[in-house]
């Protein structure tokens, strides 16, 4: 009977062990989408090479912070083809069929704006990285934030100021018939008539453009002091390539979206030298001690410098996400407490939350200069001085 | 400042010709509609990529390499997916439609399967892009080259054409299928030869694309569709044709964009190639054919 009863307990204390191991190893589930194929899929590697470098870290460290308890991180992740709409969908699924614990964003404003409603929907909190627009502003505070500083409002304001203290009298602008760059020029233009500085070309090109010859051969008869190339990632580099090939050398040139790339640079080396472009995060930024470390880390892994917008934005949500974890654990109604209300330290230093914008992170610019981008504006924030040609 | 715009619409032109050529040769010889054109041209450009990168072998001697890929290419497709179905009546009796299903297909495994084998990463690299002053005009001498090679090759198709046994065989397929069974013409010798240098020639393009642009896994489709408009300006299956229509779309869209704005290229392209479509639906150089 005594027997009986050992083995019973035996057996029992075994089983409580053996439930228990399981259950601290029990990974934590992070659902994303990512456009893998389609015709945002150039964009992705730099968000997923950022998720993975920061979940391979956690697990390295002995897994993610549950509220005190260490479990490893695992993925589940699906292509969007590119489609919001499809990514809506992924989300559904992600929370109501794999039942993820967390979730990481989409690349994309559209994309986030369509999964925006679902985790309003299945009251889920999700870090958001990759999406810059001014109608974020419009969204319903609750289960989405973004940690992006870089909103076109923001930036019309601060780069006629950045131009006018290089003392840029007149400039010439081109904008790629997208969303985000017209919503840019917008902004761009009042903040340039606000600070007196003639617009003495303007012209918008759409996406697909081929060649600009005729472009920038007219800008440059009107000889302007800057050059503001409102761009998106393709058409950047034709006109980065073109306007070199052309002689077209304004003494300041500000390229929009593309610079911050890992291709772009690696296409052209040090010509990329005094380039201008949008973007709040530089590994040389001593202040943020995290920023140089992250820098380091991917490069030793991938081989390639980081992505300065979409990289540093998504490592960013996966840090801040990885701090409300530890505090709050996997309670989504905690979590979101947490999120909307704590300041974190990130790779892009403390962030805190306004509604769903950052509060604290400046509007900034970053300058290429010999193989590194480096924050030149504000001159609060700044790495280095502008360098003008 | 005309001379300089004059080079970029040659440039363009000539490279546009180039890949509509092998586009309407496939065309007049098979009746198939390669809308996976584009990728071939694509696969080139990766060829031409990573022969620089990896083994600093130069695009000019990569293209040598290039040409027999896609050419091999074009052959899997020949007997893997169109042989056996161009025997069934049912298949040929709708041709353009079902072999536009086909490649559509092609079109999404190529594009993907290279998204996923070398990333989506757009690349590029810089191959002699120090500047040249041609007449009042700066160009780089990568254009010239591409410039160069693009016409030399153009020249060299019409002669083809013209003066060679093979070449003349050829056009006779495209313009009287029957016939030229008749008088003796292995038609599925001439067929895979005119899929094959089609490809080929899409493959020498995409090399020559590289030279000048960034290139990614979906560079083709915007490609395709060129090809297709230049197709239709020239004439479905004719080859001169395509030479000239291809000129054509060079200097549209550089004057066109010069004179008016950027944003109009679409709509002045398309009002073309609507108006050729309305009013000569043949194509500027094309003779009214005699369906069989």
């Amino acid at each position: 009977m005594t027997k009986q009863l050992t083995t019973i307990a035996m057996a029992l204390g075994l089983a409580a062990i053996g439930f228990g191991g399981a259950q601290a190893a029990d990974p934590v589930r992070i659902g994303f989408s990512l456009p893998i194929t389609g015709i945002f899929a150039p964009a992705a590697p730099s968000q997923q090479k950022a998720y993975e470098l920061w979940r391979d870290q956690v697990n390295a460290k002995g897994g993610l912070d549950v509220a005190g308890t260490k479990r490893p991180v695992e993925f589940v992740s699906y292509d969007d083809q590119s489609d919001p709409g499809q990514a809506a969908k992924i989300y559904e699924k992600l929370i109501a069929q794999d039942k993820v614990d967390l979730l990481l964003g989409p690349w994309g404003t559209p994309h986030h704006f369509a999964v925006a409603g679902v985790l309003e929907r299945f009251k889920f909190p999700m870090v958001g990285d990759t999406a810059a627009s001014v109608q974020l502003r419009d969204l319903k505070p609750g289960y989405i934030w973004f940690p992006t500083s870089a909103l076109p409002d923001e930036q019309g304001k601060q780069l006629p100021l950045l131009l006018k203290s290089l003392n840029v009298k007149t400039v010439a602008i081109t904008t790629a018939q997208h969303p985000f760059a017209l919503e840019n020029k917008k902004f761009i233009v009042e903040g340039l008539k606000a600070n007196g500085i003639d617009i003495v070309s303007n012209a918008d090109y759409p996406l697909d453009i081929r060649d600009m010859t005729a472009l920038i051969s007219s800008m440059k008869q009107a000889n302007p002091d800057a050059e503001l190339s409102l761009s998106m990632t393709g058409d950047s580099v034709l006109y980065t390539r073109q306007s070199m090939e052309l002689g077209f050398k304004p003494r300041v040139q500000f390229v929009l979206v593309g610079p911050a790339a890992t291709f772009f640079t690696g296409i052209f080396g040090d010509k990329a030298n005094g380039l201008l472009t949008m973007g709040h995060w530089s590994p040389s930024q001593k202040k943020w001690p995290k920023a140089k470390a992250f820098f380091d880390a991917y490069v030793a892994k991938y081989k390639e410098p980081p992505d300065y917008l979409d990289s540093a934005l998504s490592f960013e949500a996966c840090e801040i996400t990885e701090q409300a974890v530890a505090k709050a654990g996997l309670d989504h109604e905690k979590l979101r407490q947490v999120i909307s209300t704590d300041t974190f330290d990130t790779i892009d230093g403390p962030v805190k939350f306004n509604g769903v914008v950052n509060a604290t992170t400046p509007t900034m610019f970053l300058q290429y200069q010999n193989g590194v981008f480096e924050i030149v504006w504000p001159k609060s924030e700044a790495t280095a001085s502008v360098i003008t040609k | 400042m005309s001379t300089q715009l004059l080079i970029a619409a040659l440039v363009a032109g000539s490279v546009y010709a180039l890949i509509a050529l092998g586009l309407n040769l496939i065309y007049g010889t098979m009746r198939l509609l390669n809308v996976a054109h584009g990728e071939v041209v694509m696969i080139g450009a990766y060829v031409a990529y990573w022969a620089l990168s990896l083994l600093s072998v130069g695009p000019l001697v990569s293209a040598l390499a290039a040409m027999p890929l896609a050419a091999a290419l074009g052959a899997i497709i020949y007997f893997g997916l169109f042989r056996k179905a161009m025997q069934s009546s049912e298949f040929m009796e709708r041709i353009e439609g079902n072999s536009l299903l086909v490649f559509f297909g092609v079109s999404i495994i190529l594009q993907n399967a290279t998204s996923l084998l070398f990333t989506p990463n757009q690349r590029g690299y810089r191959y002699q892009d120090e500047i040249v002053h041609v007449i009042g005009a700066v160009v780089p001498v990568n254009k010239l080259i591409v410039l160069a090679i693009a016409a030399a090759v153009c020249i060299a198709a019409v002669l083809f054409f013209r003066l060679s046994t093979l070449g003349l065989a050829i056009k006779a397929l495209i313009q009287q299928r029957e016939a030229a069974a008749l008088v003796g013409i292995p038609l599925t010798r001439i067929e895979l030869t005119s899929l094959c240098l089609g490809f080929a020639i899409a493959g020498l393009a995409g090399v020559l694309v590289s030279m000048t642009e960034e290139i990614s896994p979906f560079m083709g489709f915007p490609l395709t569709v060129t090809a297709f408009v230049v197709v239709i300006l020239g004439g479905l299956g004719n080859v001169l044709g395509s030479l000239i229509g291809g000129l054509l779309l060079g200097v549209l869209e550089t004057f066109g964009v010069a004179l008016t704005a950027p944003s109009y290229r679409s709509i002045m392209i398309y009002s073309v190639f609507i108006a050729v479509l309305l009013l000569r639906p043949q194509g500027l150089l094309g003779a009214q054919r005699a369906r069989t």
